[in-house]
């Protein structure tokens, strides 16, 4: 067969997918009759609304010198661990809001940040392609830095996101920016599986970010700059679950719903989207037109715990509180009193619910909190 | 504001000029008297002798009251509330009355008042308030005042008879608060366009804070306890401070946002509140004005102490106003605030620096707490837990803004700036527990005391900090001298003891291991310290004995920076170069060249035993491809061969006896073998896995195989194998050596390696530039500039692609180094579309959408052009033009170019030069259009030392140019012009 030949196949081929992937778009226009938010609007549902101490920032955690990147919740206890540009990982204490550990990272270049579900360790990577393990408990050498305990490598690119496993502190999946993720066993250090890559069905472009599924720990959602969403299954590693074409930027952001029968995400295109995992359709989008041209990119976003509210994270210090039933921002956290001054980079809720905490390129994060008697949702 | 003072306002407008000379009827009314001030007896408006008024001027008038209790009278005027909100446009606050008295007993006690504010005039009142009282002067028509008081400000008399007109139904207001009449006046004034009550009452409120301090605290606190009920729409800063502990009980963070946002206009009350100097202020901050006029007061009060933001009783809680002295409280090590133990977390913070109020964060602390650094109190510990301590106690110490501020500490006379405090705190035998204060230091033994007394401390001599020691430093009276420093009674007796003869008064010379000399004298005479006694001795009489890390010292000056230094000092001296490049460029040869260049050990052991191992397994990889090569070309032969072979049986260059075809290329079949399986082991891809145990094994058999005439034959096709990078060449040819067990690779072998530098994200390393030997005569200033560390960063390009998501990580970068292989320019690679592109052209690619980058906006770039050697031996034999960008390069070549390599007296341009000079403005000419700024380009060739060096060095000077460029006029820079030199085609 000779190259030519090849070649001509090659492109048939790809004009094939391309027109089936057309199709399949059309039939689920087609299927889609409606979205979630006309469907509650026609039910009558009324959005949720919010007086001006319905959610206040009750806490401001100073301590970063950079811009802070990324955070996370611990699953029980009250704290944060939050990574930045100073090179440093610092967690909190999220009810007292004093820092109980200051990590001085090998590579200042940190990306992510993650909890271990017991609360013992923390991992984080970044631009040095490793994930780096840290025992919480193990002792400081002499300089009062806290050694690394694990290096997880392999990944070819940066290493983008990082979540722990669920209810297991052995197993961590990661996002990189050679487009794969990646599946580790921390107690070997290895990594167990690639997802994505090559040979693979897996995307094309950087992967940003990852989300386990809550209920379900063997399904996991990433988003990457080939503008899509893909599911996977942690058992099949060869190809996608399912991939979640619509967004025309970047997905910077992943989370699933609370339900763990869909998931958000957040994109460069200024919008965020609900999908369906089982169905594979797009519920709902979430955009607000600004008033001049400028699309402001998502760059995370957090359900709350019940789900009917999604918190995105936009690059112009914005925060949106979105009513995800009807499709309405109920509040903007930016035009608060004590908001951030700059870009909102990371969003987390704490495991009850009862709490936001934003990260913010100003170098600092705070804590929302539902003021007064209102019950959280 | 009522109506009829509006109506005066819009009449009296009138065109003012500034200082206008004065041309009204002589004074007629007696001259004020200055009489000193009962601090005791709060002065009080007394009653208004009705001045004749001019009838259009029909003006309130304030009634006098005899307020010689205001705390008491205080709550009367809360009633007012109502009536003073429509009349004042601008809200009154209760405090006023402090600041506005004296205007309001204008008439009867003008006299003291005027002698306050002469004197009050050499407090710093902005000069403009001055000539807003001028202008306003023509508008008085009635009040003739003396013309010498112009300057004086002398605008409160016509305030008084303003006062006595209009506002006289408001006697029992201005019985609380004489002064509201006058502030109302002060609104008119700033109706008037003068707007400058500020100063009046800054002037005023001032001297008068001075005086009246004690019977200010009580009106505060008096308002702070009933006050904060009943203002709250008034707005007034000190009371928010009470309003807000009301609302954010919950949520203590909200506390500093109603701070800052609940009214645009308080937030200079609340800088104000920093400075006693203008605590005062604040009282009528409400107009706009306010905001520079704080601004201007703001410099002189930067290192004034801070006071707290809410007064309270003694021994109350500043928060929760709780609380008595016996209370268990925590302060703030800014400025004195008191937290209970309910409060201080709410107060504080998460104390990113320690124990200071969450205003108070970045404000320098308390010299007198200094001491408390770092030294927990029972309290917190209570609080919180052992780690969160810790963190604090940390952060309180090695932050910078807690740290010693330099001109606090004056050295020899000298105040220090801030890389000498940093050259000595960091030295190796630093001052014990430095506080601010006055020091002598001798830098040639070290001895360390505070001035005027005996040294305290041997710390490392040769410190280049503060001025030159003074004879009378010390304070001694025994006219005996060491190193040109008059010794103390106790030092002298220590000499005696340590049987240093001291008779005739001496000069000595002491240097820091103790030896010393007489002056004039060449020998020395003995060690102080020598002796064991000595020891015993010092320690009796109270006097320093070096340490043994001051013993040693000698080289500590070139290493002073590897020396620990807290976070904040690795921080500030830090200048970041990020070197990128299409994969190919050589970014990780020069990356790792300024490692050998500029690192004592540029790779520790373990790094040299992975090198070795990656060397290795590259040079298997290598042997691989040129294996596979060799398959191919024999079987290219054997092909040949067969089609041949009926005519030219004779060219058959062997056969075996086995009849088995051979070729140059063909191999015994023991190697055979070994090659078979090296092929497949790298093919399976597991090369890293087999090759470390398979070194000794087959050592001999890759001897044999290299020598053979076979591979030898591949090698030297080996143009013709794309797979097999340039640098192989290199390791091939010394395979032997490297694939021994115990072969140690050299910095060169580490420069030719691929893959040291990790193949993907960033690699950096901290540098010095080597100090030049000439720099020595160069003294202080050039020293601060060795203390500049240089990052250079290096980041891999692959995954940039058309996301560079992660660039906007680098934006505190000094400059970007872009680095383009200049012999790329006939090569071709894949990009992102599969497509075959031009290397050059990705390059360029790249180069556009880095310089496009938001986040680098406005950033220095420098193009290294590198790997000008192979560019130099390419362009004779294929055309620039290969390249679509280049393909208007015509150039203009000498006839007699042939010999000019010989003939080098003409300096004829090589036609290497001539690319090199093209491209460069190619480049210049794409940075330009793209951002209209000038690209600053250098030759490179990431294999020779010196030229990595001298382009690092390049660097730094951009950078440290554009730290200057404020400096130099236009014109001067010019001359640093970089344009490489003109070139045209």
């Amino acid at each position: 067969m000779s190259v030519a030949e090849l070649k001509d196949r090659h492109l048939a081929a790809t004009q094939t997918v391309s027109a089936l992937r057309d199709r399949l778009k059309q039939k689920r226009l087609l299927l889609l009759d409606t979205d979630v938010a006309g469907y509650s609007r026609s039910q009558g549902r009324t959005p949720v609304s919010f007086g001006p101490t319905d959610l206040v920032c009750c806490r401001t955690l100073q301590g970063h010198n950079g811009k802070v990147y990324s955070l996370d919740w611990t699953p029980e206890k009250n704290r944060i661990v939050s990574a930045s540009q100073d090179g440093r990982l610092i967690v909190w204490n999220a009810l007292t809001s004093q820092k109980t550990h200051a990590i001085k990272l090998p590579c200042a270049w940190v990306m992510t940040c993650a909890f271990s579900p017991t609360g013992q360790s923390v991992a984080c990577g970044g631009l040095d392609s490793v994930c780096s393990i840290f025992n919480l408990n193990s002792p400081t050498d002499r300089d009062g830095n806290l050694p690394v305990s694990k290096m997880l490598s392999g990944h070819k690119g940066y290493v983008s996101s990082c979540q722990y496993v669920p209810d297991e502190d052995a197993h961590l999946i990661t996002s990189s920016g050679d487009q794969t993720c990646g599946l580790w066993d921390i107690t070997t250090g290895l990594r167990t599986s690639v997802f994505g890559g090559e040979f693979q069905s897996g995307h094309t472009a950087d992967v940003l970010s990852v989300s386990i599924n809550g209920s379900n720990s063997r399904m996991f959602v990433s988003g990457s700059c080939d503008s899509t969403a893909r599911l996977w299954d942690t058992r099949v590693a060869s190809r996608a679950v399912r991939t979640f074409h619509g967004h025309e930027g970047d997905v910077n952001a992943v989370k699933f719903f609370p339900d763990g029968n869909r998931f958000g995400t957040g994109s460069d295109d200024g919008t965020c989207r609900l999908f369906d995992i089982r169905t594979g359709h797009q519920l709902q989008v979430y955009y607000q037109q600004h008033g001049d041209n400028e699309v402001p990119p998502v760059t995370s976003i957090a359900f709350s715990i019940s789900g009917r509210l999604l918190f995105a994270g936009y690059s112009n210090g914005d925060c949106y509180v979105w009513d995800t039933l009807l499709g309405q921002v109920v509040l903007n956290l930016g035009t608060l009193q004590n908001s951030h001054e700059g870009r909102i980079s990371c969003l987390g809720l704490s495991a009850d619910g009862s709490a936001l905490c934003t990260g913010s390129w100003d170098s600092n994060l705070k804590i929302w909190a539902f003021g007064g008697h209102r019950k959280v949702i | 504001m009522s109506p009829e003072v509006g109506n005066i306002v819009v009449e009296e407008r009138l065109e003012f000029a500034f200082a206008m000379e004065y041309h009204g009827p002589p004074i007629t009314s007696e001259l004020p008297r200055a009489v000193p001030i009962n601090v005791d007896r709060i002065p009080v408006a007394a009653v208004v002798s009705q001045m004749p008024l001019p009838d259009k001027l029909s003006l309130p008038v304030v009634q006098p009251i005899l307020a010689n209790n205001l705390t008491k009278k205080f709550s009367k005027e809360l009633k007012f509330l109502g009536s003073e909100s429509n009349f004042l446009p601008i809200n009154v606050s209760p405090t006023s009355v402090i600041a506005f008295e004296s205007p309001n007993g204008a008439v009867i006690r003008d006299e003291s008042l005027s002698k306050e504010l002469a004197s009050g005039s050499e407090i710093t009142v902005s000069p403009s308030s001055v000539y807003a009282f001028e202008e306003r002067r023509p508008g008085n028509d009635g009040c003739d005042l003396s013309g010498e008081l112009s300057s004086s400000l002398d605008t409160h008399y016509p305030c008084g008879q303003y006062e006595s007109g209009e506002l006289s139904g408001m006697v029992d207001r201005s019985n609380g608060l004489g002064s509201s009449s006058i502030s109302h006046d002060h609104s008119r004034e700033l109706l008037n366009g003068v707007g400058s009550s500020g100063p009046l009452g800054f002037s005023g409120s001032f001297e008068k804070s001075r005086e009246l301090s004690e019977s200010s605290r009580k009106m505060m606190i008096s308002r702070d306890y009933k006050g904060s009920l009943d203002y709250n729409n008034d707005l007034n800063k000190p009371d928010w401070a009470s309003n807000e502990s009301v609302i954010s009980v919950d949520y203590p963070s909200s506390r500093v946002s109603s701070l800052k946002v609940a009214d645009g206009c308080n937030e200079p009350g609340c800088d104000v509140k920093r400075a006693p100097v203008v605590t005062f202020c604040d009282i009528e901050s409400e107009d706009e004005d306010s905001n520079d006029r704080f601004s201007r007061a703001g410099p002189e009060v930067v290192r004034a102490k801070k006071e707290p933001a809410v007064r309270v009783r003694k021994g109350a809680c500043y928060r929760c106003l709780k609380g008595n002295r016996f209370t268990e409280k925590e302060v703030c090590t800014v400025c004195d605030a008191k937290f209970c133990s309910n409060c201080v977390l709410r107060a504080m913070g998460s104390m990113p620096e320690g124990r200071k109020c969450l205003s108070c964060i970045g404000f320098q602390i308390d010299e007198s707490k200094r001491g408390n650094l770092g030294k927990c109190s029972r309290m917190l510990k209570r609080l919180l837990n052992d780690l969160e301590i810790r963190q604090i106690m940390k952060a309180e110490k090695l932050c910078e803004v807690n740290q010693l501020p330099p001109e606090y500490v004056c050295v020899n006379g000298r105040p220090l700036c801030y890389e000498e405090l940093i050259l000595l705190q960091s030295c190796p035998a630093p001052p014990k527990k430095l506080k601010p204060g006055n020091y002598w230091y001798d830098k040639v033994s070290g001895l360390w005391g505070k001035e005027g007394q005996k040294p305290s401390q041997i710390i490392s001599p040769h410190l280049n900090v503060g001025g030159p020691i003074k004879p009378d430093a010390s304070n001694g009276n025994t006219q005996v001298y060491i190193n040109g420093r008059e010794i103390t009674k106790v030092e002298l007796r220590m000499l005696q003891l340590a049987g240093v003869q001291c008779a005739g008064n001496p000069h000595f010379w002491v240097n820091e291991d103790g030896s010393y000399q007489e002056e004039g004298q060449k020998n020395t005479k003995g060690y102080i310290w020598g002796k064991a006694g000595t020891k015993l001795v010092c320690a009796v009489l109270s006097l320093p004995v070096p340490s043994k890390s001051s013993c040693a010292s000698g080289d500590q000056f070139s290493n002073i920076v590897s020396h620990t230094a807290p976070d904040y000092l690795e921080q500030r001296a830090l200048q970041k170069f990020l070197l990128i490049g299409y994969s190919g460029s050589g970014t990780s040869t020069i990356f790792k060249q300024a490692k050998i260049l500029y690192k004592d050990v540029p790779f520790s052991e373990d790094e040299r035993e992975n090198i070795k191992l990656l060397i290795q397994s590259n040079v298997y990889r290598y042997l691989g491809i040129l294996l596979e090569g060799r398959e191919r070309f024999e079987e290219e032969n054997l092909n040949d061969l067969r089609v041949n072979q009926p005519s030219s049986e004779d060219e058959l260059i062997g056969r075996t006896d086995g009849g088995e075809e051979q070729t140059i290329y063909s191999i015994c079949r023991r190697l055979k073998a070994f090659s078979d399986w090296l092929l497949k082991v790298m093919v399976s891809g597991n090369l890293e896995a087999v090759f470390p145990a398979s070194i000794r094994e087959y050592a001999p058999l890759i001897e044999e195989m290299w020598s053979s005439s076979a591979i030898q034959g591949a090698y030297k096709r080996r143009s013709e194998l794309e797979m097999l990078p340039s640098v192989a060449g290199y390791f091939l040819e010394r395979m032997v050596d490297i694939l021994r067990f115990d072969y140690e690779p050299t910095d060169v072998d580490i420069l030719y390696a691929e893959g040291v530098t990790s193949s993907n994200g960033v690699a950096c390393v901290d540098f010095l530039f080597p100090e030049p030997a000439y720099e020595e005569n160069f003294n202080s200033s050039d020293q601060h500039d060795s203390l500049l560390r240089f990052q250079l960063i290096r980041v891999q390009s692959r995954g940039f692609g058309e996301n560079c998501k992660w660039l906007e990580m680098f934006e505190d970068v000094r400059i970007v180094i872009f680095a383009v292989a200049l012999s790329d320019y006939d090569q071709f690679a894949v990009d992102e579309k599969r497509s075959l592109v031009n290397k050059m052209m990705l390059s360029r690619k790249f180069f556009e959408s880095i310089v496009s980058h938001p986040t680098f906006d406005q950033m220095d770039f420098l193009l290294l052009l590198n790997k000008y050697d192979l560019f130099e031996e390419k362009i004779e034999r294929i055309s620039l033009t290969k390249c679509e960008w280049f393909d208007d390069f015509h150039p203009v070549t000498s006839r007699n170019r042939a010999n000019s390599s010989n003939s080098s007296v003409n300096h004829a341009p090589s036609l290497g030069q001539l690319g090199f000079h093209y491209i460069a403005v190619k480049f210049k000419r794409l940075f330009s259009s793209l951002t209209d700024r000038k690209l600053y380009v250098s030759l490179v060739n990431g294999l020779e030392p010196n030229s990595v060096d001298q382009s690092l060095m390049f660097a730094r000077e951009i950078v440290k140019w554009d730290d200057e460029r404020p400096n130099f006029s236009a014109s001067e820079y010019s001359v640093y012009s970089t344009e490489a030199s003109s070139f045209s085609h």
